[in-house]
C-alpha cells in the first residue's frame, strides 16, 4: 500500500512537473480593469480575444476592478502588490507618478505607433502635466447630456424647455400628472455636480473645471447664482423627491419605463436609451436663463475626457511586455466600441467606423466640431479635495435642504 | 489557591497567543494610524510632519460637529431599539410557554446573516417617497403623510440608524439568550417559591445576571453608531450634503476621495478615542455592582426572600 | 458531567396571570416581527430573479413577473463559484479556530488568573471594536506584505482573527466571570495544573459562548468584503464569496438581479449553517446549565 502512495506521488510530481514545463511558456500577466457591464465586458472580452492572436503567449489574469474611489488601488500601492498593468483615473495619477509606481511609457507608445494613432483632439488625454505618457488611454471625449423622452412632452403638449423658467413650468405639469420631471441619482456625486456644472456653464464656460484648476472661484458671482438656480430648482421640484437617496439604475429605470420625462447622463447612456425609447429619446441643449443667453452658450458643453487608461507597474518582472500589452488592449477597445457599443468617441484613430450610429449619437457626432468648451466630469478632476467638495455640496443642493449661500460657504472653507 | 492563579508563565502562555495576533494585525496598525494622523500623506507616498495641522482642519470642517452628533443620535437609536427589543425577545424564547421558540430564535436572527448590501437596499426600497411601501401604505389607509425618509437633513439619519438597529438586533438578541440560557433555574424556582411574577424575577434575576452582557451590548450598540459607514454609503452617499456624516465617513471620504490619507486617518483616531471613552464610562457604569457571581447569588436570594 | 439531572421546567409566574388580551398581543407582536425579519429572506430571493426594471420601477416588493433564471446561470458562469466557495469555508474555518483558541486562552487568563495588568489587557484587546477597517487597511496590507503573507490564506485570515479576538473575547469575559469559584478550587484540591483546569472545566463550561462566537466570527468572516478585495482580490485562486459581487458592480449600471443570485449563493450557506449550529447551542446549553446549578 505504502508503495503504491509513493509510486502515485512520484508520478504525480513527474506529472506536475511536465505540466509545469508546458505551460511555462506561457507569461501571466495580472490586468485590474473593470469588467461588470456590456460597456466593460464586451471590450475587454474582444481585446482577449485578439491578444490571443497578435501575443500567443500572454495570458491574462483578470483582477475585476471594485467601485470604490480608488481605494483598492491605494491600498495595492501601499503594499507594493499594484498588478503587471491597471486602469487608473486621474485622480490617483499624481500619487502612483511619485512613488514611481506608473512606468513611463513615451518608448512603447512611439514603438507601438500608438502615440501617432491619438487623434489631435484627444492628445491632452495622453500626456500628463510633465509631457511624459503613464497611460494608454481608450476613452476620448465623454459628455453630460441632457435626455428628454419626447414623447411625454408631446402628451402633456409641452414644448421643449430652453429656460429655467420654463424647465420649471414643464415640472409643475409633471408633477400634476405623477411623472418625474428629471430623474437624477444623486446618491452618486458626480451625477449632483454634473447637474450643478450644467447651470454653472451657463454663467461661465468653465464651468466645475475652472474651479478645478484655480482659474475662478466658487464665490464668484457666476457660481453664487449657478448655486442659486439649483436651489431654486430643487424647491420647484424639477428633481425626484428622494432624488439624493437614488442609484443610478433607479433613476434610469424611472426613465426608461416612461415615468421620468428628463434624465442627466453622460454619452455613454444613448444606447440603452434608444433601446428603450427608440425616436422618442433625444437629447437637447441645456436650458439657460434667458432666451439670449440659451442660444448664446448653446456650443458650451459639460464633460470631458482625461488622462486616463491602463497603467503599468514599472516593478513588474515583465514590464517592458506588459506596456506593449497595455497598449494592444487599449487600442482594441477603442474597436471594440466603435464597432460593438456604437460609441465612436474614442481617443485613438484605429481606421475603423460604424455606419449604424443611434440617431443621438450621429446628432452628437456632429455637434462635436461646433462645441465651443467643455469642463470635465468629476473623475477627471485633478484636485482631489475639490472633487470631493463638489460631489457633496452639488447633493446638497439638489436635495433643497440647504441654502445656496450655505453650500458656497461651506465649499469656500473646504478649498482655502 | 493564590499562588496557584497567579502562576506567571502559565499567564504569559495563555496571553501570548492573542497579544501577538491582536498586536502584529491590529494594534501596529493602529499606532499607524495615530502617527499618519500627524502628518500630510497621502497614503503611498513618505508622509511629511506637520503636527497638529490634520486636527486643527478637522476641528474646523462643519462636516465633524455634524458626524458627531450624528455618531450620538445613532447610537442613541440602535441601543434603544435594540437592548429593548432584544431583551424583550429574549426573555420570550426562554420561556418554555410560548410555542414556535426555536422559530422564533431562528427567525429573529435571520437579518444578521444577510449581506448589508441587500438589507440596505431592501430599506432604500420600502422608504422610496414614490413607490416606497411606508408611504404607499400610508397613502393606501388615506393618511396624508409622505415621508421623505432619506432625503431630509436633519431625519436622515434617524431612518439610517433605524435600519442599522433593525439589522443586527438579532445580535444583541442572540447574546442574551446565551447568556439567560447560562442562568440556573434554580433561581426561578426559588422566585417562583417566592411567589414573584415572571416579570419580577426576570427584574431581580435575570438583568443583574446579565450584566456584563449588558455592558457588551451597550459597547457594541454605542460605538457602533459612531463607526457607521456601510450605511450610509448606500442609501444616502452621505447625504444631503454631510447630513448622514459619521466619523468613519469622514475618514473614507478624505482619505480616498480627497486623497488626505494623513487627514482621514485624525478623524479615526478621534473616534478610537471616542470608543475608548464609552468603554470607560460604560465600565464605570457597570463597576460598583462588580461582586463574583456567588456572592450576588446569595444577595439576591436574600431580597427576594 | 453526564450524569446531570434532567432539566427541570421553571415555569414563570403563574399561567393566569398571563392569559388575557395582553398574552394574545403579545403574541401577535411576535409573529407579526418574525416576519418582518424573515421578509428580507424572501425579498432576496424574489430579488434574485428579477430584472432591474422590476426592481426598481414596476415591482420592487412583490414575486417576479418574468422569472429571470439566466441571473443565476450569470452568477455561476462569471466567476467560479465553487473555488470561492471553498476558499469561503476554509479562511471561516481558520479564522474561527484562530479567534476562538486565543480568545479562550487569553480571557481565562484575564478572568479567572491573578495578575496586575489583566484589566488593562482587556482593555487593551477591546480596543480592536472600534476600528474601522477603512481606517487600517493601508497599514494592514502593508504589514501583511511586510510578513510575505501576500499571495497566502494566511493573508486573509490572521487579520480576521486579530480583528474578531476583540468581540470573542468581550463576550468570553462575561461568562468566564459568571463561572463559580469553586470550580478552580476544586481542581485543584484534585490536583489539576492549570492547563488541565483550563482544558477539562473551563472549556466545556464556555460552550455556549463558544458557539455564539464561533456563528458570529464565521459570518463576519463570510461576509467580508473590504480586506478581502485588497489582500486577495489580486490572487485569482484564493479570492472568497464576496467578492463575486464585482463582476455585476459597473462604474455606472450595475446588474442588481445578478448580484442578487450572487447573493443568494453567498449567504444561503450562512443561513443553513446557523440554523444547523443553533440546535447545537441549545444542546450545549442544558450542558453546561444543569452543571451550574
Amino acid at each position: 500500500m505504502k508503495k503504491f502512495l509513493a509510486l502515485l506521488l512520484a508520478a504525480l510530481l513527474v506529472f506536475s512537473c511536465v505540466s509545469a514545463l508546458a505551460e511555462g511558456e506561457k507569461i501571466v500577466l495580472k490586468i485590474y480593469a473593470q469588467y461588470a457591464d456590456d460597456d466593460t465586458k464586451i471590450p475587454y472580452d474582444y481585446a482577449v480575444e485578439k491578444l490571443a492572436e497578435a501575443y500567443p503567449n500572454v495570458e491574462l489574469e483578470l483582477i475585476v476592478q471594485a467601485q470604490d474611489d480608488g481605494a483598492t488601488l491605494l491600498s495595492l500601492a501601499a503594499g507594493g502588490q499594484l498588478p503587471d498593468i491597471y486602469q487608473t483615473g486621474s485622480g490617483i495619477f499624481a500619487t502612483l507618478r511619485q512613488s514611481n509606481q506608473m512606468m513611463v511609457l513615451n518608448d512603447v507608445a512611439e514603438r507601438t505607433g500608438f502615440a501617432a494613432k491619438v487623434y489631435d483632439t484627444c492628445k491632452e488625454f495622453l500626456y500628463s502635466d510633465d509631457g511624459n505618457i503613464y497611460a494608454f488611454p481608450y476613452a476620448g471625449h465623454e459628455y453630460v447630456l441632457l435626455y428628454v423622452n419626447k414623447a411625454l412632452f408631446e402628451q402633456y403638449n409641452l414644448e421643449i424647455p430652453t429656460t429655467f423658467d420654463e424647465l420649471k413650468a414643464c415640472a409643475e405639469v409633471f408633477n400634476a400628472n405623477g411623472i418625474v420631471p428629471m430623474a437624477l441619482f444623486a446618491q452618486e456625486g458626480w451625477n449632483a455636480a454634473a447637474v450643478y456644472d450644467i447651470v454653472a456653464t451657463r454663467y461661465n464656460a468653465g464651468g466645475i473645471k475652472a474651479l478645478d484648476n484655480g482659474t475662478a472661484s466658487i464665490t464668484d458671482e457666476a457660481y453664487v447664482k449657478a448655486a442659486e438656480v439649483v436651489a431654486d430648482l430643487a424647491q420647484a421640484g424639477v428633481f425626484q423627491t428622494g432624488a439624493t437617496s437614488t442609484n443610478y439604475d433607479q433613476a434610469s429605470e424611472m426613465f426608461l419605463s416612461g415615468k421620468a420625462a428628463m434624465f442627466v447622463n453622460g454619452q455613454w447612456y444613448i444606447p440603452d436609451a434608444e433601446k428603450a425609447l427608440g425616436e422618442n429619446a433625444i437629447w437637447i441643449p441645456y436650458p439657460s436663463y434667458s432666451e439670449e443667453a440659451f442660444e448664446a452658450s448653446k456650443t458650451a458643453f459639460c464633460g470631458s475626457g482625461s488622462v486616463s487608461g491602463y497603467a503599468v507597474n514599472p516593478d513588474s518582472p515583465n514590464a517592458e511586455l506588459a506596456a506593449e500589452v497595455a497598449a494592444f488592449i487599449s487600442e482594441k477597445y477603442c474597436e471594440a466600441k466603435i464597432v460593438l457599443r456604437s460609441s465612436p468617441l474614442v481617443a485613438l484613430d484605429v481606421g475603423m467606423t460604424n455606419d449604424e450610429l443611434p440617431v443621438m449619437m450621429q446628432d452628437l457626432v456632429a455637434t462635436i466640431p461646433t462645441m465651443t468648451s467643455t469642463t470635465a466630469f468629476t473623475w477627471g478632476l485633478t484636485n482631489p479635495t475639490f472633487t470631493e467638495a463638489i460631489g457633496t455640496w452639488s447633493q446638497a443642493l439638489i436635495s433643497g435642504e440647504y441654502s445656496a449661500q450655505e453650500v458656497i460657504d461651506e465649499i469656500a472653507a473646504v478649498m482655502e | 489557591m493564590k499562588r496557584y492563579l497567579s502562576n506567571r508563565w502559565a499567564i504569559i502562555a495563555f496571553i501570548a497567543p492573542a497579544l501577538i495576533l491582536f498586536g502584529v494585525f491590529v494594534f501596529y496598525p493602529l499606532l499607524q494610524v495615530f502617527f499618519y494622523s500627524f502628518t500630510e500623506w497621502d497614503g503611498v507616498n513618505p508622509a511629511v510632519f506637520t503636527g497638529l495641522a490634520n486636527y486643527r482642519k478637522l476641528f474646523d470642517y462643519s462636516a465633524f460637529k455634524v458626524a458627531n452628533l450624528n455618531g450620538l443620535k445613532f447610537g442613541a437609536v440602535i441601543t434603544v431599539y435594540q437592548i429593548v427589543l432584544a431583551t424583550i425577545f429574549a426573555i420570550a424564547v426562554s420561556d418554555k410557554r410560548i410555542h414556535c421558540r426555536k422559530f422564533f430564535r431562528t427567525a429573529y436572527f435571520i437579518p444578521v446573516v444577510l449581506s448589508v448590501t441587500v438589507v440596505c437596499q431592501l430599506w432604500v426600497s420600502i422608504m422610496e417617497p414614490t413607490n416606497g411601501l411606508i408611504n404607499a401604505i400610508a397613502r393606501a389607509l388615506g393618511i396624508n403623510w409622505q415621508q421623505n425618509w432619506l432625503g431630509k437633513r436633519y431625519e436622515a439619519i434617524y431612518a439610517i440608524a433605524f435600519v442599522n438597529a433593525w439589522q443586527w438586533m438579532g445580535y444583541q438578541f442572540a447574546l442574551l439568550v446565551a447568556g439567560m440560557k447560562s442562568i440556573g433555574e434554580e433561581y426561578y424556582e426559588a422566585a417562583e417559591i417566592d411567589g414573584a411574577t415572571a416579570l419580577k424575577s426576570h427584574w431581580y434575576i435575570t438583568l443583574p445576571l446579565l450584566k456584563d452582557t449588558y455592558n457588551f451590548c451597550l459597547l457594541v450598540s454605542v460605538t457602533g453608531g459612531i463607526k457607521a459607514f456601510t450605511e450610509m454609503q448606500i442609501m444616502t452617499g452621505g447625504g444631503p450634503g454631510t447630513a448622514t456624516y459619521t466619523l468613519t465617513y469622514i475618514m473614507y471620504r478624505q482619505a480616498f476621495v480627497s486623497h488626505k490619507y494623513g487627514y482621514g486617518l485624525s478623524a479615526a483616531a478621534i473616534l478610537v478615542l471616542e470608543c475608548l471613552v464609552v468603554i470607560m464610562i460604560l465600565n464605570w457604569l457597570f463597576k460598583d455592582r462588580e461582586t463574583p457571581l456567588l456572592k450576588r447569588r446569595s444577595l439576591k436570594g436574600g431580597e427576594l426572600a | 458531567m453526564s450524569t446531570v439531572p434532567v432539566k427541570k421546567k421553571a415555569k414563570l409566574g403563574s399561567p393566569r396571570q398571563h392569559r388575557g388580551v395582553s398574552s394574545v398581543l403579545f403574541t401577535i407582536f411576535l409573529w407579526l416581527y418574525a416576519v418582518i425579519s424573515l421578509y428580507p429572506l424572501l425579498w432576496m430571493i424574489f430579488y434574485s430573479f428579477k430584472s432591474n426594471e422590476e426592481i426598481f420601477v414596476t415591482n420592487p416588493f412583490g414575486p417576479p413577473i418574468a422569472w429571470k433564471f439566466e441571473n443565476y446561470v450569470n452568477a455561476w458562469t462569471q466567476y467560479d463559484v465553487p473555488l470561492y466557495f471553498k476558499n469561503s469555508i476554509i479562511v471561516g474555518a481558520l479564522t474561527v479556530a484562530i479567534t476562538i483558541i486565543c480568545a479562550m486562552m487569553f480571557t481565562f487568563a484575564v478572568a479567572r488568573l491573578r495578575w496586575k495588568l489583566s484589566e488593562t489587557a482587556r482593555t487593551f484587546i477591546a480596543l480592536g471594536m472600534f476600528i474601522p477597517v477603512q481606517a487600517i487597511m493601508l497599514p494592514v496590507v502593508q504589514t501583511v506584505s511586510g510578513l510575505g503573507l501576500m499571495g497566502t490564506r494566511w493573508s486573509l485570515i490572521f487579520p480576521y482573527a486579530g480583528i474578531n479576538l476583540a468581540f470573542a473575547c468581550m463576550v468570553y469575559y462575561g461568562f468566564f466571570k459568571g463561572i463559580p469559584k469553586e470550580m478552580e478550587e476544586a481542581a485543584c484540591m484534585d490536583g489539576a495544573n492549570i492547563a488541565q483546569t483550563f482544558l477539562y472545566i473551563m472549556v466545556p463550561l464556555v460552550a455556549p459562548a463558544t458557539i455564539t462566537i464561533a456563528i458570529y466570527v464565521f459570518l463576519s468572516a463570510w461576509n467580508e468584503f473590504i480586506l478581502a478585495n485588497v489582500l486577495v482580490g489580486t490572487t485569482a485562486h484564493l479570492k472568497t464569496l464576496p467578492l463575486g459581487v464585482l463582476f455585476f458592480q459597473g462604474q455606472f449600471t450595475t446588474d442588481w438581479g445578478s448580484m442578487g443570485a450572487t447573493m443568494v449563493i453567498a449567504s444561503l450557506p450562512a443561513i443553513i449553517v446557523y440554523c444547523l449550529f443553533s440546535e447545537r447551542v441549545e444542546q450545549a446549553m442544558t450542558v453546561s446549565g444543569a452543571v451550574k446549578g
